[in-house]
């Protein structure tokens, strides 16, 4: 137990002395992230009281069988951080705070740290570790779908989620973060949430991982996700994610195509009705073959601040890499700002790479065509917005079986009708 | 129908339409009555895509002078949507994609939306499974292969196929006037024969048509009942359809200055 304060307390050390991520960061400061102290809980320099520590069954998480192949093993474990013996099987094979994919120092390793100070419980996941499926090689391989659903009990949180997939297995996840009450503990829900989630998933050779994430933030919620990805040989990472922006929101993926024939996959529809949100994408080509492919569309309305911020390395060693970004703002009323760093670092001469940002509008015309037909103004825009979406999410997972199996419809509806109701009054 | 094949069903008086700064139609008026057929004819860049898109209320092409009727109300008044459902329909020479949009949901939604208007609370929406029946039936009907309408709304589809949804649509929503901006162009035999079949179905059930199209053997066989010639935003000729030759043979030399 000492080791663990200790650890948390040079977790504290750390940011004391480096300081928190400062305003004119290159990729902070589009949305300057509250201070260290915000994530820390109101005692930064409080020793962590382990009575406190909520017990794992309280944690907040669950994990449901969809469909698939029941034969593929998961291994599900809500891990305590403070205790010693799950402690150690919650972080084995974890990088050290604030060491990305590249194996140097994140730029947002401050937020790493700080995690690691207040980190009281987590999640890991293991799909498909046991003997009926160990190693890679089979002709057809069967697919298993789960939903992950995490809810968000304490003023300030730090939670933590580990993924692997095993070589091979093919698994698709929906994973939910709700902030808003579930029926009867509303007393004890907190009004605003704080919460620092750290998410690790390590796919190995052959390996396939389809994710629709859906994040339900309220606007007073103050949300940082960072997602590390490490991908092997010929695995295939695929991420589509639903977000609503709040006072502060950051999302950082982070994804390593570590070996060759590796591909990451990541779009994000950014929603934000007069609050922020900042979707940040970190891809590494680190060998050859490798593709990855990044695009956010963020839809913005009133005062609305969306950065979106892409960068790609290709290493040296990565020939025949294959990059595409696209980063896309479009109004959809009052005034939002929209910032789109779409940026490449190309390391080597035999690679494509595509990339770009539009500040565009909605198709004026196809509202048009759709209101001719019938719709009113509000329903056009709602259909075409969704529409949008479905397209960039598909891009994005390439199995349309694998979205229609995780229920991406009904959640994109969901999320384009919320952000479009404060204008349907407006709007006709 | 409220209106008596005796009264117009859409009255054009002294129409004047900007687009941007500049002038397109100058002064247009004609009227239609239920199950009548009126050809529009011009050179390119007469007026007559305007002369749909303005009516249909189309928010770039502004209305600066003179009326429009339907049925007894003021056309102008009304919202786009509310001219589509009370029964007017534009075929769009060329219709817009809309990415990730499924054809059969938005053409539920759409045949929805002018059920509940014509029909009132006694309007049952139609449910997927009731709609793909129908739509199904209307597709072979206008030999729109039964794929296009699990596909995005346009998006990828041939000039053909496009003008081939178009008058699934029609058959759908089944108007009280359509408007039909160059709806044969870029279809094969087949096609215009459909799309001909149809009309002439229509109008026995009362529909009326406005027709755009330079082909005269199209308009030979929709049997029109009059012929409007537009030059320069103004309707230059107008009476029996039997002129129609000499306008086809004549309308791409006029020089013309609107869209």
């Amino acid at each position: 137990m000492d080791s663990i304060i200790a650890d948390a307390r040079s977790a504290r050390d750390w940011l004391q002395a480096h300081g928190w991520i400062a305003r004119r960061a290159e990729h902070f400061r589009v949305l300057p992230p509250p201070p260290g102290d915000v994530w820390l809980g109101a005692q930064p320099d409080a020793t962590p009281d382990v009575a406190a520590a909520p017990p794992a069954a309280r944690a907040g998480w669950t994990v449901r069988h969809l469909d698939g192949d029941p034969q593929i093993p998961v291994d599900v474990a809500v891990l305590d951080a403070f205790d010693p013996r799950q402690r150690s099987r919650l972080l084995d094979g974890l990088p050290p705070p604030g060491v990305g994919t590249d194996g140097n120092e994140d730029d947002a390793a401050p937020f790493a740290w700080a995690h690691r100070a207040l980190c009281r419980e987590g999640l890991k996941l293991r799909v498909g570790y046991g003997a009926a499926h160990q190693g890679a090689g089979q002709a057809a391989p069967s697919v298993l779908s789960l939903q992950l659903q995490h809810r968000a009990g304490s003023p300030v949180e730090a939670p933590l989620l580990v993924i692997e997939v095993a070589p091979g297995v093919r698994c698709r996840l929906v994973e939910a973060h709700m902030f808003g009450s579930a029926t009867g503990a509303e007393a004890a829900l907190p009004a605003a949430v704080v919460q620092n989630l750290q998410v690790h998933v390590r796919l190995e050779a052959g390996a396939s991982l389809q994710v629709v994430r859906h994040v339900a933030a309220r606007p007073a919620d103050c949300i940082a996700h960072h997602l590390q990805v490490r991908v092997a040989r010929d695995a295939r990472f695929e991420l589509a994610t639903i977000a609503a922006g709040s006072r502060y929101q950051l999302h950082r993926q982070q994804i390593g195509l570590l070996e060759p024939g590796a591909i990451g996959r990541s779009a994000s529809l950014v929603l934000c009705d007069g609050t922020s949100l900042n979707q940040q994408f970190r891809v590494d080509h680190q060998a050859p073959d490798t593709v990855s492919d990044v695009e956010a569309l963020a839809l913005g309305s009133g005062a609305a601040l969306a950065g979106l911020d892409a960068w790609t390395r290709i290493a040296p060693d990565a020939a025949g890499a294959n990059v595409r970004q696209r980063l896309t703002g479009i109004p959809t009323a009052g005034e939002p700002r929209f910032v789109l760093r779409p940026h490449l670092e190309i390391l080597n001469d035999q690679v494509q790479a595509v990339h770009g940002a539009t500040w565009g509008s909605l198709p004026e015309e196809a509202i048009f065509y759709a209101r001719q037909r019938g719709l009113d103004g509000s329903a056009a825009r709602g259909l075409i917005i969704e529409g949008m979406a479905q397209d960039l999410l598909r891009r994005a997972i390439s199995d349309a079986a694998a979205l229609d199996s995780l229920g991406v419809d009904a959640l994109l509806q969901s999320a384009v009708r919320e952000h479009l109701a404060p204008q349907c009054g407006a709007a006709s | 129908m409220s209106t008596t094949s005796g009264e117009p069903l859409l009255e054009v008086d002294g129409l004047r339409v900007d687009v941007g700064e500049r002038n397109v139609l100058e002064s247009v008026s004609f009227d239609v009555r239920p199950g009548n057929l009126l050809v529009l004819m011009g050179a390119n860049g007469s007026g007559k895509s305007t002369l749909g898109l303005a009516l249909a209320g189309h928010p770039r092409y502004r209305v600066t002078g003179g009326r429009a009727r339907f049925d007894g109300q003021d056309l102008l008044a009304l919202e786009p949507q509310a001219r589509a459902r009370a029964g007017l329909f534009l075929s769009f020479q060329s219709p817009p994609d809309i990415p990730g949009v499924k054809n059969n949901l938005f053409l539920r939604t759409a045949l929805n939306a002018v059920r509940q208007a014509r029909d009132g609370n006694d309007s049952t929406p139609l449910d997927a499974f009731d709609f793909l029946a129908l739509a199904r039936e209307q597709a072979r009907r206008v030999g729109l292969p039964e794929a296009m309408l699990s596909r995005s709304v346009n998006d990828g589809f041939s000039g053909g196929e496009r003008k081939r949804n178009e008058l699934l649509q029609l058959a759908l929503l089944q108007p009280r006037l359509a408007i039909l901006d160059e709806a044969d162009s870029g279809m094969d035999a087949d096609g215009v024969r459909a799309l001909v079949e149809l009309i002439g179905t229509m109008r026995k059930q009362g529909s009326a048509f406005i027709v755009v199209s330079h082909y005269q053997h199209l308009i030979e066989q929709l049997q029109a009942d009059a012929v409007l010639k537009l030059v320069n935003g103004r309707i230059a000729g107008a009476g029996d359809p039997a002129p129609a030759a000499s306008i086809a043979h004549a309308g791409g030399a006029h020089a013309g200055r609107g869209a």
